[in-house]
């Protein structure tokens, strides 16, 4: 007899998932993939990079996410005057009881969920500040390390056009991002629904439906999603066929110059087990991780300069790997 | 709702299924391709068996199929990956599979979700039987392609049936052959060298490549036997004639006159006994043997028997009869010796008869074969006769067969055959000797040894006052002279026939020779 362990309510991640997209639905128009994928990378623990033309909404999606979930938001501005002290904080003096001592001021990483508006518009200092914060989720100040609060979640936005006086992400800090997610433009209808929703006399005010611990609790359940190893063997293929000299694609071999980390596979993993949880599944299936490629491997492969001449995208390439990679089991 | 293992079988039973007609169909295009390509083979080099070539490649593509289809039976985890993949279960029935012995928090979760999913789908469908369209097709054109090849003529039955005659015709000459060893070994003087010469022949004939090979095996036995004949034997035989004609007329010797008549064993125990009795005799009987035997002395054309004949004279004459007793016992071994000589040349020409029966059969398919080959494309078809002819004993031999083959014999019996239908053949062989009788005789034949146009040298008459034995005087245009044909004549066909022996040719050809010369012996004695 197989003693298990007491069951966990995967349920209640699924009911998650369904009430901030039901809740985010409510002001966000169509874009149900970004709410997914955004709602997926939240579960997951992960931060979402989200690149988009100017008001397709990706500011007001976060700005929604943090008013649906009960937990601290902050938002900042990234400019090329923004220095590091100003998003992690700086000791400043103050007096206390009649004495002048250094007293820490927290910064805007300080909140449970951070909106980097435009992070490739500030300096590399900066964004590194930002970036690791983000991978090791404590700022150091001075010679003191504070740990961020719990959960942390960092969305930054960065802008396709107007790259002049930008500071591009390096590969390394792009890495450090879950999800890079695409913000498509909206379909003539949901435009239809976005003129009718924002030019009323009120907009829908979002009510919360969760706060940081539920957050928390279903970030837990998901690690404990099972996956077969034959998927996860999939998985592998997949991230080894991201590689020129490793794919047996020949496209991947004539056009990318770098292929995904060990991360993209640890990040493509545990979103698909997000993503089997809000399917109503409690194992991985390799649609799930079909799913997730996209936004898990387009910021960590990267192209030569014929591809951008071809005119070839990631997602792309990530489609065509994912078509040719085998998904049936070896035969032993 | 049925648990894991359940699902499991049911999979089991499916997939074996699928994979048996699928491996059903690989195993007939394994025995298409083989049954094809036998066939193809058998087009491009002669097969004898290929039928049951052919056929072995049924079962044994069956029972590899099986053998297969049992050694790679696929896993449970890949019955289970599959059934998630083709059934669109969403890898539940895998990851529940694998997790089966596992505990975890979501287990109990994970098993009820893939059990109730897979309750709700037909799992005989993740492993349906379906037979690939293209291997289908690729048995149709292989059977079709192997119909063909099976029902078109093949050129390479008559390379087979040739082949087959040719073993045929060996295995006849070799039993020939096998035969005259037999009669041999079953004769009252065995002789186990002869019997050996006809093993290996045999022996060879049988393991020859082909009749012309085993052909050459023929002369080479027939040189050997020739070796173990005595030539001084005609010589002994004619001393010991003349011994038993003079001792006729003596009143002592008559008795030894006729054993010697008879045989020259009996003789020389006769002799023995006549050499012990000398004491016994009269001294007129004495003198009358004395003169007999210096009678026979004297005609005696062998040296050791004329040499004890004379000393048994002169010892008789001087009333030395230990010493005539002892030369009588000197005539009488040599009289044994004749006796073992003549076992040994009957034994030679009894092994020569068969082997010459043997050399018929073999350059018979020669020829036979050398047509079939002109005639699948070679221009110019050589005409051929040949005839056989098995002449046994020491006598005349004839043999008749189909046309107007015979052969004559003196021991070895040959035959000859004339072509188109009308071959007539004779055998050479001086006289001599009773009894024998010829059999098997056969001809057949076409062409002609000698067309219309060959011009026969034929001997001129000689000139008033010149012996036929006198040198030709030259001709015109000729500046050396002419020999008479009578006396080159032998000499020529000993010659070619020598020749001939030791070539390479069909016996039919060697037969053509000897019809030749024998064509113009007769011309010569007509002439005379």
């Amino acid at each position: 007899m197989i003693a298990e362990e007491p069951r966990i309510d995967a349920t209640k991640v699924t009911e998650l998932a369904q009430a901030l997209e039901a809740e985010l639905a409510r002001l966000i128009v169509g874009q149900k993939e970004l709410v997914r994928d955004t709602v997926i990378a939240l579960i997951a623990g992960g931060h979402v990079l989200l690149e988009g033309v100017p008001g397709l909404g990706k500011t007001v999606l976060v700005r929604s996410l943090g008013q649906v979930l009960s937990m601290s938001f902050a938002r900042v501005q990234f400019t090329p005057d923004l220095m590091p002290a100003d998003i992690v904080g700086t000791n400043v003096i103050g007096e206390t009881d009649g004495r002048r001592e250094f007293r820490y001021q927290a910064g805007p990483l300080f909140a449970n969920l951070v909106l980097a508006d435009e992070v490739n518009r500030a300096t590399p200092k900066t964004q590194s500040a930002l970036l690791e914060a983000m991978q090791e989720r404590t700022v150091t100040v001075g010679t003191q390390t504070r740990s961020l609060p719990s959960p942390f979640f960092v969305l930054a936005t960065q802008n396709p056009i107007e790259l002049e006086g930008t500071y591009p992400l390096p590969e390394a800090q792009l890495d450090r991002f879950f999800f890079k997610i695409l913000v498509p433009f909206p379909s003539e209808h949901d435009l239809l629904e976005i003129a009718r929703r924002t030019t009323g006399e009120s907009t829908p005010q979002l009510e919360p439906v969760a706060d940081g611990g539920a957050v928390l609790a279903a970030q837990r359940i998901a690690r404990e999603v099972p996956i077969a190893e034959h998927v996860l063997a999939y998985a592998a293929r997949v991230i080894a066929a991201t590689h020129p000299d490793r794919s047996e694609l020949d496209s991947v071999r004539r056009y990318v110059r770098w292929g995904a980390s060990p991360r993209g596979m640890q990040t493509l993993v545990l979103a698909g087990k997000v993503r089997a949880l809000l399917e109503g599944r409690y194992n991985v299936a390799f649609d799930d991780l079909n799913a997730v490629a996209r936004p898990a491997l387009r910021h960590r492969i990267f192209l030569q300069f014929e591809a951008e001449a071809d005119g070839i995208t990631t997602d792309r390439l990530i489609s065509e790997l994912l078509e040719h990679t085998v998904k049936e089991p070896a035969r032993d | 709702m049925n648990s894991l293992e359940t699902i499991l079988r049911q999979l089991r039973r499916a997939a074996a299924r699928a994979r048996a007609a699928s491996y059903a169909v690989h195993g007939l295009v394994a025995a298409g391709a083989w049954i094809a390509a036998v066939l193809v083979i058998a087009r491009l080099v002669p097969f004898e068996r290929r039928a049951e070539v052919a056929a072995i490649g049924v079962p044994v593509a069956a029972a590899l199929v099986v053998l297969a289809w049992s050694l790679r039976r696929p896993s449970a985890p890949l019955l289970m990956a599959l059934a998630d993949i083709r059934l669109g279960l969403k890898e539940r029935l895998s990851t529940a599979w694998e997790r089966r012995a596992e505990a975890g928090p979501m287990d109990g979760a994970l098993r009820q979700d893939a059990l109730r999913h897979a309750a709700g789908a037909s799992l005989v469908r993740a492993f349906p039987v379906r037979v690939n369209r293209g291997e289908a097709s690729l048995v149709a054109v292989l059977t079709i392609f192997a119909l063909g090849l099976a029902l078109l003529p093949n050129p390479m039955d008559r390379v087979l049936a040739q082949r087959q005659a040719d073993r045929a015709s060996q295995a006849r000459a070799a039993k020939v052959v096998t035969d005259a060893q037999k009669k041999v070994a079953a004769s009252d003087k065995p002789n186990p060298q002869v019997e050996k010469i006809l093993q290996d022949t045999q022996a060879k004939i049988r393991e020859a490549a082909s009749p012309r090979k085993a052909l050459e095996s023929i002369t080479p036995a027939e040189q050997q036997l020739q070796r173990l004949t005595d030539p001084g034997t005609p010589a002994l035989n004619s001393s010991a004639q003349n011994l038993a004609n003079a001792l006729s007329g003596t009143a002592a010797g008559r008795g030894a006159a006729q054993a010697i008549s008879s045989s020259p064993a009996k003789g020389a125990q006769a002799v023995r006994d006549l050499a012990s009795q000398l004491q016994t005799l009269s001294p007129k009987d004495r003198e009358e043997l004395a003169k007999a035997l210096a009678k026979a002395s004297q005609q005696a054309q062998n040296a050791p028997m004329r040499d004890s004949l004379s000393k048994a004279a002169s010892s008789l004459q001087s009333g030395d009869t230990s010493a005539a007793a002892q030369s009588l016992n000197d005539v009488a071994s040599q009289l044994d010796s004749l006796q073992a000589q003549q076992n040994t040349d009957q034994a030679v020409a009894s092994a020569i008869n068969g082997l010459e029966a043997a050399r018929q059969e073999l350059a018979a398919q020669a020829d036979r074969d050398a047509k079939g080959q002109a005639a699948n494309g070679t221009a110019g078809a050589s005409a051929s006769a040949s005839a056989s002819a098995i002449a046994s004993g020491n006598g005349n031999g004839n043999g008749t067969g189909n046309g107007t083959g015979n052969g004559t014999g003196n021991g070895n019996g040959n035959g000859n055959g004339n072509g188109n239908g009308n071959g007539t053949g004779t055998g050479g062989g001086s006289t001599g000797g009773t009894g024998g009788t010829g059999s098997q005789g056969s001809g057949t034949g076409s062409g002609s040894g000698a067309s219309s146009t060959e011009r026969v040298y034929v001997p001129g008459q000689p000139v008033p006052g010149q012996s036929e034995n006198d040198p030709t005087p030259l001709g015109p245009g000729q500046d050396v002279p002419l020999s008479p044909f009578s006396q080159v004549i032998q000499a020529y066909q000993q010659a070619a026939l020598d020749a001939t022996d030791q070539s390479l040719i069909p016996g039919s050809e060697r037969d053509l020779v000897r019809q030749y010369f024998s064509q113009l012996g007769e011309q010569t004695q007509g002439a005379r």
